[in-house]
């Protein structure tokens, strides 16, 4: 009864203070009308149609280095998973299950569409856990530096912007990311621990992969 | 800026064409300060309507557009250009009072197009989608037949705005039903039955303008339509899944809405041509295409059940190689 309610309310106010132009109005009423239901939510209510395609343009790209990153370790687990460094990369790996599972949850309920590229990052990133694990753990060591310091400093630079247009507005949002970017330093740092640098064309093989990933985050923040 | 004002009022009552009401606006204002220069051009237009109005003696009541022009239009028309010029202090002609908010009566140009469009539906099934219906409807509303000149795209603004009305009316409603489910009132369905609904809801709000709709499909169909139509296409079909459960961020999502695209747009060619009583076969047509959707979609996790025990049987081969080999120590 008193959601039936907040709902009511909800639409209501949000016609009464919607901008004149109509279409921001249904973009904003589909969204209130679905998330009003639920009394916490990272985003805040998108008031325009520029915010909510700037929100989930981010949180589509989020969500597809999560799956990425998932796969990734799932490739580096199938190579080494019995080895010594096996429950390390677990580890790693159920720490990027749980961001991803976030990142599910928030991409269904604020209707956000996913990439049309995630069976692509699926199969490229096993492949890329599974060959550099096959170079020995220095080299899935490796792997891991250079991907999770293309994340963090992705998930920097989403923060950076986020502060930029309002800090108040996306306190959750911005936490969210600080703490996903604080697990994924701490994955740089243990790779480097674990000797990533001692691979041989740690180098090269360290800029390749920061270079594909900064292509699939432009990729995936589009498509 | 008083010698606009002057020459203004003198051309419109020479020329009461339409068309070059448009052309008389953007001339005329080319000599006003760009920040209030929109905001005179709607004023413009709203007391050129208005004077039009007032010139061909109608008595209809004219929806006031803000409190100062009706002030001046109140007057005879001769003078209304002179008292918009003479009461020239304020070139924002809204009124407005001190907490900044427009009086109620202020109305946005959308809002007043849209008020235009939804009057010009009822003169759809005589005029067909054309720029006649629009005309229509402005003159019901009391305004000129020119203000047809505010729509860029003509037939396709109303065609859109119908479709736009349509889209949040289900919208609406499903929202509605996912309130009941909610909260108790009413038992969930199941995925099918829902989109059935949700898909006839939607159709059958084409049933009075059917017999003009191939007319409006082909107007959606024009290229400068194109982007527009499928936005309204997609976010449809994305609120129907959204209430029907779908929460899904793979490639399902895709696959979902490709279907119920496909079961919409084949459904509405079949309405079109279909002359059974209230649409029997339609709906006939939309259980069978629904029925084939759920199918596929069985089967396809069939074949993934399947193929995912193909792989457990052959990684099992490879651990068993891998022992026989002894390569399966641990290092």
């Amino acid at each position: 009864m008193q959601r039936a309610a907040q709902c009511a309310l909800r639409l209501d106010i949000s016609r009464a203070f919607c901008p004149s132009s109509a279409r921001n109005c249904r973009a904003v009423n589909r969204v209130n009308g679905s998330v009003s239901s639920r009394r916490y939510s990272v985003l805040p209510p998108p008031r325009d149609e520029e915010e909510k395609a700037m929100l989930d343009s981010m949180l589509r790209v989020d969500h597809a280095g999560e799956y990425g990153a998932n796969r990734i370790y799932a490739g580096q687990m199938a190579v080494l998973g019995r080895t010594q460094t096996g429950p390390l990369i677990q580890h790693m790996w159920d720490q990027e299950k749980m961001h991803l599972e976030r990142f599910n949850e928030i991409l269904g309920e604020h209707r956000v569409r996913p990439t049309l590229l995630l069976p692509l990052w699926n199969i490229a990133g096993f492949a890329l856990g599974a060959c550099t694990a096959l170079l020995g753990k220095e080299g899935a060591m490796a792997c891991t530096v250079a991907v999770e310091e293309s994340i963090s400093e992705h998930y920097n630079s989403q923060i950076r912007t986020l502060m930029e247009a309002d800090p108040e507005r996306y306190t959750e949002l911005l936490q969210l990311i600080k703490e996903f970017r604080d697990d994924e330093i701490e994955h740089h740092d243990t790779g480097l621990e674990h000797d990533a640098e001692s691979v041989p064309g740690y180098f090269l093989l360290k800029t390749a992969i920061q270079a594909g990933c900064k292509a699939a985050i432009y990729i995936s923040q589009r498509i | 800026l008083c010698c606009g004002y002057w020459d203004m009022a003198a051309l419109i009552r020479g020329l009461r064409a339409g068309r070059v009401l448009r052309g008389l606006g953007s001339v005329a204002v080319q000599g006003t300060l760009s920040p209030q220069g929109s905001n005179v051009r709607r004023a413009f237009h709203r007391t050129i309507l208005l004077q039009l109005v007032n010139d061909s003696k109608s008595d209809t009541s004219v929806p006031p557009p803000s409190y100062h022009e009706v002030h001046t239009a109140g007057e005879s028309s001769s003078s209304s250009a002179h008292g918009e010029s003479s009461e020239d202090a304020q070139p924002n002609t809204s009124f407005q009072d001190q907490s900044g908010e427009h009086g109620e009566d202020y109305e946005t140009e959308e809002q007043l197009q849209a008020r235009i469009l939804t009057t010009a539906l009822e003169f759809v099934p005589q005029h067909g989608w054309t720029v006649e219906a629009i005309a229509a409807g402005a003159e019901t509303l009391g305004l000129s037949s020119a203000s047809t000149g505010m729509f860029n795209n003509g037939a396709g603004d109303l065609v859109l705005h119908f479709v736009t009305q349509c889209n949040a009316q289900l919208a609406e409603t499903l929202a509605e039903q996912n309130n009941k489910v909610q909260l108790g009132q009413a038992e969930s369905k199941k995925t099918a039955e829902f989109l059935r609904d949700a898909v006839e809801t939607r159709l059958r709000m084409l049933i009075p303008y059917i017999d003009t709709w191939p007319q409006a499909m082909s107007i959606l169909l024009l290229p400068h339509s194109i982007p527009d139509s499928l936005k309204h296409l997609s976010t449809m079909v994305d609120d129907i899944w959204y209430y029907a459960g779908d929460r899904s961020t793979d490639v399902n999502w895709y696959t979902r809405r490709a279907a119920l695209t496909g079961i919409y747009n084949t459904t509405e060619l079949v309405m079109v041509q279909d002359s059974s009583p209230d649409f029997e076969e339609t709906w006939a047509f939309l259980d069978n295409r629904i029925k084939d959707v759920v199918n596929m979609a069985n089967t396809a996790k069939e074949v993934q059940a399947t193929g995912e025990s193909m792989v457990q049987g052959l990684m099992g081969a490879a651990i068993t190689l891998k022992n026989i080999t002894g390569m399966n120590q641990r290092r």
